[in-house]
């Protein structure tokens, strides 16, 4: 009596193949899957209540970065501008303008606007402004062309591993504190000789930032 | 410990000298011994399940595993509209205030980040406290959000509005007002207060026949009758532990849960510190003392004595010194401490101290005040100042007066603040049937608690740090108490409504601060005067003047001797939660109290020969009886306890008061009669035969750690001698007995020391390590499993004779060793090495094994067994407001999660940013841990090692640092300086 058909062969043989692709193909659309924008949300604009743009702002208007964000240099966080900072130019300019009755609304009662944040980290992570603006950290390096964004979005995955490839190698991204708050800024086609002149003269310490307790606490 | 153990037997075990935790460690009990071998000797009964079970949870954990990878949630940010001033959102803001205890101000700090206060510590410019603080100052700030604290004025229970209550008040003080105040009474606890002290004195403008009373259960009222006995004038002593070299503490606890305790902690520690160059200049501490406190383990030479041969003892020691002190003879073991103690007295002439404690009769402190005298020590160890109190009155006159006026009728109105008389006030005044004749009764406090429920109004007071007002330290420095944040609940000040008695009930606190000091101050530019006294915190030129004071050695009253039949029982103040006020703090609550280490409650003390008397063990329910009244309370018993004598703190069986502190402990002002504030002879102790339920619960042996000589003590000759002494066979291996290279430390490597000579175990350290770190509370049961989450724990151990033991405290917090144990066994590298020496804890990377726990020889590793900061927080503690808390620069952590001290990494890091944005080099003391900085002592002392001129680097020099189980070869960053005591019998004496 025959109990396996010819077939079987074939089965046993795409099985045995099997065992080995099927976890390497579901390993590599997870992983595939954690790189992609859907899970990173890189390039993706999130809805505001206002529809600000950086793109009018920095790169049609010139405004420097801190004179919104007014923390970076001594802060933690790069701090959110708070209404009245936003009124400083528009109880002047597009008074009226529908698009801006949230800002006008907010100052009338006294109501926080209400973002919705784009550049979200763990709570288990600590990153500081103040620190990577005092070691010539760009603003760009981490946020992207901000001067081109209509809408604000995460140039980067904000990933460890992201952080780690400029924690490892500083040199490959730093640049002169004047240029910090530069969205024009261009590296120098010898950036490596740059950067590794700065992290002396910043007294960048390369050896710890890879501790966990640089970020971790 | 059990019943009926063997005191002698026990005393043959201690012969050894090696130290131990508690009466069962030294009898070896099985439950002692549970502890040691296994972290969680409890742990494994708890999950009853049969394999198949077991395998099903697995599976159930797989499966929410994989939930937990969902992505985070969204988050909005909220901006401000208007920015403040001086605000930087992630930066702190710190604010100088003053937080009050017993009435007295002291400084504080208070870090307050986007308008909320996170962080208490002691202010450097205030006197009372210079930078340091104590365990109840650091818990205020968990008081300040308590949800319990009542948040509605009530009337008669029910919800009312501030107006209504005007309505009803303004018309009884009218007609009050027509009699010129005839039957108005207020009566609050001590005030130091200018601003009140100004208030009252205006409402008898109004009012003259307006009585102000003042009652609170620790009262001043001994010191400063002591000083009228002996100067015939009105004044408080005020020790200067500092400028004396021999102190002698008649049952006075001055290192304490005391209001002054940092000011004299550290005065009493800057004579302590024993260093290689110049040991000579240590001072000698003799105690005499029934219960055994922090000042009597402090003590070189101790004498443990029932309160009623203390007043003998004094004024045998008064006749010494030639005083008219008649009293009957010592017994032999007393007059030789006598002899001792006067011979040492004798030659320290100026720099000699008698202090003696609140709860001593009037006349100890009239001869303390007069040997002092005799000694030529007035003005220079101890100054004599009029009261800090305004229109000081004694207390207990005060409140029985009250009492008897309100029985009588005479009593029209009274208005209550803060004072909780129905609860703390002599069981004998029958306060609160007292009170039910007042037609109008008001009271205004933090919690709607036993008084407010017998008044007719209780309005919610706002918390310290809501408040504006001023008050004296206990120098008489004003601070101005300043608002850290708006009152959450709408509380009132005192102030507030006193302008409501004044008929000014519109006027704000600050407006009437203000006012008092800007009529106070002669000169112009207030504003500017104003700011810097805000800023500084302290009012400058308004310490008091000490006064010139002369001796009169007539008018001592005869003796009055407290029986000495029966046991003598005593009523001390909580190192927890004080008077009471403090009972519904979580932190206090799970504070091991510092020398029993109970926590969750407080018992009965008694030492062990009384306990092996009355056949009384730990844990034992025991009836408890004084003039017919009874408790029923467990049993501690107390090594260094004075035989036939019986502790019960104060501050614990509240009734009415929060999910917290309610019908936790056992009532002591249920037996606290006028007539024995203190100390009470006649009492009895009696088993009921049943085992206290709920149990007692005591960390002493949690953490248990095994080792060839855990903690080190020497005397000072011996140090003198051999200045090595800690160096035993058994210490740390030599650096070469290792293959691998030594791993090196270019940048800073961090380290810390702690000197055990100073360490007082006043848990000052602990209660700010749990607010920096936002270390959550786990509640009783937790706790009673071993699972309390401290990350620094403060251990105490015994040697030597159980009824007389030598106490030695030793502070553990992680020792951050350089080959840490806890490291190679994680199967994710959670705890993992930085390249400064830190042993740094993942948290995200922590899966929850408990291998790091296993492999911890000093067992500091906490383990959240449950979401004890969130989703299982015991009781109220998970609520909203304590959120707010919180500090956001340190993770929350959550279920199945390890952790541990980790030197303050978030302020190293805070630190060390700051200095390099401003481009400057950290320097020594820039960084401090908050346990450091809370310490009043400055036991602990954290800096780089690798700076050649930083404290700690000198500190590990000295001779008598050593490792905690330096032999196992973690080379620990954090290090002890041994304990060193200055007893006599180093000079050939006693």
């Amino acid at each position: 009596m025959q109990i396996f058909r010819p077939r079987a062969n074939t089965l046993a043989r795409l099985f045995l193949v099997g065992i080995v692709l099927v976890p390497l193909a579901v390993l590599s659309l997870v992983m595939l899957y954690w790189r992609s924008t859907w899970a990173t949300d890189v390039g993706s604009y999130v809805e505001q209540a206002v529809p600000f743009s950086h793109e009018h702002h920095v790169g049609g208007l010139g405004i420097d970065c801190r004179y919104c964000h007014t923390g970076v240099e001594e802060s933690a966080f790069a701090g959110y501008p708070p209404t009245h900072t936003c009124m400083s130019c528009h109880s002047q300019l597009w008074t009226g303008a529908p698009m801006l009755a949230p800002v006008r609304q907010s100052l009338a009662r006294g109501e926080p606007l209400r973002w919705h944040r784009v550049h979200d980290l763990p709570d288990f992570v600590y990153f500081n402004h103040s620190i990577h603006v005092a070691k010539g950290v760009g603003c760009t390096t981490c946020h992207g062309q901000i001067d081109e964004m209509p809408l604000m979005m995460k140039a980067n995955t904000l990933y460890m591993g992201w952080c780690l490839e400029c924690h490892r190698e500083p040199e490959k991204y730093l640049r002169p504190r004047e240029a910090v708050f530069d969205p024009d800024y261009v590296p120098p086609d010898d950036q490596l000789s740059l950067g590794r002149r700065l992290v002396g003269l910043y007294g960048v310490q390369k050896g710890r930032l890879t501790d966990c307790s640089v970020c971790h606490r | 410990m059990r019943a009926g153990f063997d005191l002698e037997g026990l005393r043959v075990l201690a012969r050894d000298g090696r130290p131990w935790k508690s009466l069962d460690e030294l009898a070896g009990s099985e439950e002692a011994r549970a502890w040691l071998e296994s972290e969680f000797p409890r742990l494994a009964p708890l999950l009853r399940t049969d394999r198949r079970r077991a395998m099903g949870l697995v599976g159930a954990m797989l499966g929410m595993a994989a939930l937990t990878s969902c992505g985070q949630p969204e988050e909005e940010v909220l901006p401000y509209v208007n920015m403040p001033e001086g605000l930087v959102a992630g930066n702190p803001l710190f604010f100088a205030t003053s937080l009050p205890l017993g009435g007295i101000g002291r400084g504080a700090v208070v870090e307050s980040r986007e308008g909320r206060p996170v962080k208490v510590e002691g202010n450097p410019d205030h006197p009372l406290t210079r930078g340091a603080s104590d365990a109840f100052m650091q818990a205020d700030l968990l008081g300040l959000y308590d949800p319990d604290r009542s948040q509605t004025l009530t009337r008669r229970g029910t919800a009312s509005s501030w107006d209504t209550f005007l309505g009803e008040a303004v018309p009884v003080l009218a007609k009050l007002g027509a009699r010129e105040g005839e039957g108005l009474r207020l009566l609050t606890g001590a005030v130091t207060s200018p601003t009140f002290a100004a208030q009252v004195a205006g409402l008898r403008d109004i009012f003259p026949k307006l009585r102000w009373h003042r009652w609170q259960p620790i009262p001043p009222d001994n010191p400063r009758e002591g000083a009228r006995l002996a100067f015939g004038q009105t004044a408080e002593p005020r020790p200067r532990f500092d400028q004396a070299r021999v102190i002698l503490a008649l049952d006075a606890d001055f290192l304490g849960p005391e209001p002054a305790m940092p000011r004299f902690a550290a005065d009493f520690a800057a004579t302590r510190r024993v260093r290689r160059a110049g040991p000579e200049t240590m001072s000698r501490l003799h105690a005499v003392e029934p219960l055994l406190t922090l000042t009597g383990v402090m003590a070189d030479e101790r004498l443990a004595l029932r309160s009623s041969r203390i007043e003998a003892f004094a004024r045998a020691l008064g006749r010494r010194f030639g005083l008219g002190a008649p009293g009957p003879d010592l017994k032999d073991d007393e007059g030789r401490f006598l002899d001792a103690v006067a011979r040492d007295l004798e030659g320290a002439g100026p720099a000699g101290l008698v202090v003696a404690g609140r709860g001593q009769p009037p006349a100890v402190h009239a001869i303390a005040c007069l040997i002092n005298a005799k000694l030529g020590a007035v003005g220079r160890t101890v100054e004599f100042l009029p009261p800090v109190e305004a229109e000081p009155v004694p207390h207990l006159a005060s409140i029985t007066d009250l009492a008897r006026d309100m029985r009588a009728g005479r009593v029209e109105a009274l208005f209550i603040v803060e004072a909780n008389p129905v609860y703390d006030a002599p069981v004998d005044l029958a306060f609160e049937a007292a009170m039910e004749r007042v037609p109008f009764r008001v009271r205004l406090a933090l919690y709607d608690d036993e008084t407010s429920a017998h008044c007719h109004w209780h309005v919610p007071a706002a918390h310290p740090l809501e408040a504006w007002s001023d008050l004296r330290g206990e120098d008489g420095t004003v601070g101005i108490v300043q608002p850290m944040i708006r009152p959450l609940w709408g509380g009132r000040t005192a102030h507030e409504l006193l302008a409501v008695l004044g008929s000014n009930p519109g006027a704000s606190a600050r407006g009437l601060v203000e006012a008092y000091w800007r009529e106070a101050r002669a000169g112009d530019d207030f504003d500017a005067w104003w700011r810097a006294a805000l800023q500084r915190g302290t009012v400058p030129n308004t310490a008091l003047q000490p006064l010139a004071v002369t001796a009169r050695t007539s008018d001592l009253p005869p003796p009055r001797f407290g029986s000495e039949e029966g046991l003598e029982l005593h009523f001390p103040p909580d190192p927890a939660v004080y008077d009471g006020r403090y009972a519904n703090n979580a932190w206090l609550q799970e504070l091991p109290r510092p020398l029993t280490k109970q926590v969750w409650g407080n018992a009965v003390l008694i030492g062990p020969a009384t306990a092996s008397k009355l056949g009384l063990g730990d844990g034992d329910l025991a009836a408890l009886a004084l003039e017919g009244r009874t408790v029923e309370a467990p049993v501690i018993v107390q090594p260094g306890q004075a035989e036939e004598t019986v502790g019960l703190t104060l501050g614990y069986g509240r009734s009415r008061l929060g999910a917290i502190g309610d019908g936790v402990g056992v009532n002591a002002y249920d037996l606290r009669t006028s007539q024995a504030l203190w100390a009470a002879g006649g009492a009895s102790l009696a088993p009921t035969g049943e085992t206290a339920d709920p149990p007692l619960i005591r960390t002493q042996d949690h953490h248990a750690m095994a080792g060839r000589e855990i903690v080190k003590e020497a005397t000072l000759a011996t140090f003198v001698d051999d200045p090595n002494f800690v160096l035993g066979a058994d210490d740390a291996p030599p650096d070469t007995t290792t293959l691998y290279p030594k791993w090196p430390y270019p940048g800073h490597a961090w380290g810390m020391s702690i000197d055990q000579t100073v360490c007082i175990g006043c848990n000052a350290c602990v209660v700010a390590c749990q607010a920096e770190n936002n270390v959550p509370v786990v509640g009783p049961d937790e706790v009673a499993r071993g699972r309390e989450m401290h990350w620094l724990r403060v251990d105490r151990y015994y040697k030597g004779d159980p009824a007389e033991p030598l106490t030695l405290f030793q502070p553990v917090p992680c020792m951050q060793c350089e080959k840490a144990p806890c490291e190679p066994v994680c199967p994710v590298g959670a705890p993992v090495h930085d390249s400064e020496g830190l042993n740094a804890q993942v948290y995200n990377r922590c899966v929850g094994t408990r291998f790091c726990q296993s492999g911890c020889p000093y067992k500091v590793r906490r383990f959240n067994f449950f979401g004890y900061a969130d989703d299982d927080a015991y009781a109220n503690q998970g609520t909203e407001p304590f959120k707010a808390a919180r500090n956001p620069e340190v993770t929350v952590r959550s279920r199945g999660v390890m952790e541990k001290c980790t030197y303050c990494v978030q302020r190293i890091q805070r630190t060390r940013i700051a200095a390099e944005v401003a481009g400057r080099q950290l320097e020594d003391g820039d960084i401090q841990t908050a346990c450091q900085q809370a310490c009043p002592t400055t036991a602990i002392v954290f800096g780089d090692l690798n700076e050649a001129g930083a404290e700690v680097v000198a500190l590990k020099k000295e001779p008598h640092d050593y490792a905690l189980l330096g032999e196992l070869g973690t080379r620990p960053r954090t290090t002890y300086l041994a304990r060193i005591r200055n007893p006599l019998s180093d000079e050939g004496e006693g």
